[in-house]
């Protein structure tokens, strides 16, 4: 479980104050489908970095996964997006100088498996996003689908219980981003947690939940789809 | 921390150009600074080797003698007994040369008769003799280590001609020199022969002693004629308490400018400023090798500085998404030391190979003693060192990356 209650963000340069998350409050529940939708630079990204710890907050409360992580040391912040969050990207970020192989082995790594298991998860990874035999290419030598499918593998490698996504299909043609779409739905009912932020209004529209964001806050939100019934035991969805 | 050596090594291969360049750079450096420090080392052994002289406290006061009556023999006796009477002065000899001067006077010793036909004739000038009287190692401070001194009695005075120089009764020879001489068996009171065929039994055997070419294969054959020195030029050695070189010479200098109408004084120079100018081309080429080094190595100290710099700005969004997927701060900076680290090893061992074939050729081309390994491991060190501490910054620069930057940009 995501909850976060009364979260402000600021920037601050010299001349003006940005005000991208106010008293911002959102529950998400384990096992949720999550599609944050909103006006550009109405703070989507911005929930996303501080739901994903890649960003601090300024005031307010936030519980990942039932553990306050406002006060955490830079480097727990690294073991937690290690080992709870994966993250799926606009641009996919494959890093260009790796293989598929190695670039799904990247946080494995971070986590200092040993050789066998990192091999044992990147190989079920692959198969999963249906890139087993493209392992050894270079990212440029995939499409645009297909890297985004090798993020996604890199992301489900480590066995998040949240996957965050920014726009996943933002940089894909509507075929692709349908196919990206049918494998995220596939890893949410297989137990992960997802949360992406789109402006496409369909594919939100699949998702259980829409979260519409302006200005920092939560203007809407409303469910699509029935909830999972593990969801709907847990008690009310809401701010 | 978590070095993964091999992915950052497969994404290096994917990047060569840079490195390859870097890389080079270092294995140049690292071959010229071996070397280099290697034959800086060699200078600065030379010059400080030994000279068995109390260099320090001599110098060295030269005359000419121009008018009609000037008379040789009795100027030197004047000079000589006025010198050893200022206070302060240990003791003084008149001599032909100065020892580390460059310029002086070599012949030639054989241990068998028959002169220039002895079978002896060594290199030219392989002995280098000094006219000394009974106050000429005290003045130098060489010490005897067997026989005698010189007596008074045996000093031959000053020729009035150099053509009827008679070779000397007796020597007084270096270690080194009669070693030389006679490698079987006692010197000492051994009987040795001029370019003449001429005999002169060796009576004294000092320790070591640098002659007048320091900078010669053995400057330490050196040996000592009992007899005063030609006219009508005078060089006087004196060797002073310590701490007294500066006030005596100046004493004398004035003593002597005025004391003697007939003749004038040429110089008036410290020991040691003579052995610095003999030695002058081994510090002019330490400082150039030291400069040339030094600059090499800044250019390489650089290179690495730049590519590490070059490759942290334009690989941030990949920093980013490191740091989001769950790399700590340390991480990144292993990241780049490791990588550094591999481009410096890999100029170190091609440079290691360019140490040891510049190294070969040099002592080939100049018969210099073979690169000492030693030489070769500091240099290893030293520029794996050089390597880490150039790409620090730009390493620690990279773990300041925000992991928001991988959402951030595009
Ligand atoms: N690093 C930053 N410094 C200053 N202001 C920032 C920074 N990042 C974001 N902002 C501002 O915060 C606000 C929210 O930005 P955010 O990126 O979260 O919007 P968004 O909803 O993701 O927009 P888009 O749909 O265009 O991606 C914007 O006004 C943006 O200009
Ligand atoms: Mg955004």
């Amino acid at each position: 479980m995501l909850d976060m209650q009364h979260i402000s963000k600021v920037y601050r340069s010299d001349l003006v104050e940005t005000h991208a998350l106010r008293d911002f409050s959102l529950t998400v529940h384990a096992g949720e489908f999550v599609a944050v939708t909103g006006p550009s630079g109405s703070g989507k990204t911005t929930f996303l970095n501080v739901a994903g710890l890649l960003e601090t907050f300024h005031t307010g409360r936030y519980l990942l996964d039932g553990s306050d992580v406002s006060k955490l040391s830079d480097d727990e912040r690294s073991r937690l997006r290690n080992e709870k969050i994966g993250f799926i990207f606009q641009g996919f970020n494959l890093i260009p100088d790796l293989d598929i192989y190695d670039n799904v082995d990247v946080p494995l790594r971070y986590r200092r498996m040993n050789r066998a298991e990192r091999h044992e998860r990147i190989t079920s990874a692959l198969e999963l996003v249906g890139l087993a035999s493209r392992m050894h290419h270079m990212p440029s030598q995939l499409s645009g689908g297909q890297q985004q499918r090798a993020a996604i593998a890199r992301a489900l490698a480590g066995d998040p219980k949240f996957l965050l996504a920014d726009e996943p299909t933002g940089n894909l043609d509507s075929l692709m981003a349908r196919q990206v779409l049918d494998l995220l739905e596939q890893i949410n009912e297989m137990g992960t947690t997802i949360i992406m932020v789109t402006h496409d209004l369909e594919l939100a529209r699949r998702a259980h939940r829409n979260v519409h964001i302006v200005d920092g806050q939560i203007s809407d939100f409303r469910a699509y789809e029935p909830l999972p019934e593990a969801v709907a035991a847990a008690g009310t969805i809401g701010r | 921390m978590n070095l993964n050596i091999r992915p950052v090594f497969s994404a290096l291969l994917r990047n060569r150009t840079g490195a390859i360049l870097v890389a080079m750079q270092i294995a140049i450096a690292l071959a010229v600074l071996v070397n280099a420090v290697y034959i800086v080392k060699q200078r600065v052994d030379r010059i400080g080797r030994p000279t068995g002289m109390d260099v320090e406290n001599i110098f060295a006061i030269s005359s000419s003698g121009f008018a009609q009556g000037y008379d040789h023999r009795a100027t030197l006796r004047d000079d000589l007994a006025y010198l050893r009477s200022v206070p302060g002065v240990v003791d003084a000899v008149a001599t032909t040369s100065v020892p580390l001067s460059g310029g002086g006077n070599g012949s030639f010793l054989s241990p068998r008769p028959g002169g220039m036909h002895s079978g002896f004739t060594a290199q030219q000038g392989d002995g280098n003799y000094f006219e000394i009287d009974e106050h000429g190692l005290q003045t130098l401070g060489v010490r005897l280590i067997a026989g005698r001194n010189f007596r008074p009695d045996e000093i031959a005075p000053a020729p009035l001609s150099l053509a009827h120089t008679e070779f000397a009764p007796s020597v007084i020879i270096t270690q080194a020199y009669a070693r030389y001489l006679f490698p079987d068996g006692n010197p000492l009171g051994r009987t040795v022969y001029d370019y003449l065929s001429r005999p002169a039994r060796i009576i004294g055997i000092i320790d070591h002693m640098h002659g007048a070419w320091p900078t010669v294969d053995h400057p330490d054959r050196v040996y000592f004629l009992p007899r005063m020195a030609y006219g009508p030029r005078a060089t006087y050695l004196v060797r002073t308490e310590p701490g007294e070189l500066n006030r005596v010479m100046a004493q004398v200098e004035q003593h002597m400018g005025t004391s003697n109408s007939d003749r004038v004084i040429n110089w008036v120079r410290t020991l040691s400023s003579f052995k610095a100018d003999t030695y002058m081309s081994d510090r002019n080429m330490g400082t150039f090798l030291v400069t040339v080094t030094s600059l090499l190595l800044a250019i390489a100290s650089l290179g690495i500085f730049g590519l590490a710099t070059f490759n942290v700005n334009t690989r941030t969004k990949q920093i980013g998404t490191r740091r989001a997927v769950g790399a700590r701060r340390r991480d990144i900076v292993a990241y780049f030391m490791v990588e550094n680290w591999l481009i410096t090893t890999a100029g170190i061992v091609v440079g290691c190979a360019m140490a040891l074939g510049v190294g070969y050729w040099l002592s080939h081309q100049y018969a210099m003693p073979r690169l000492d390994l030693y030489f070769l491991v500091g240099g290893v060190l030293g520029l794996w060192g050089l390597g880490l501490l150039a790409a620090w910054q730009p390493a620690r620069r990279a773990a300041t990356i925000s992991p928001a930057v991988a959402t951030r940009t595009v």
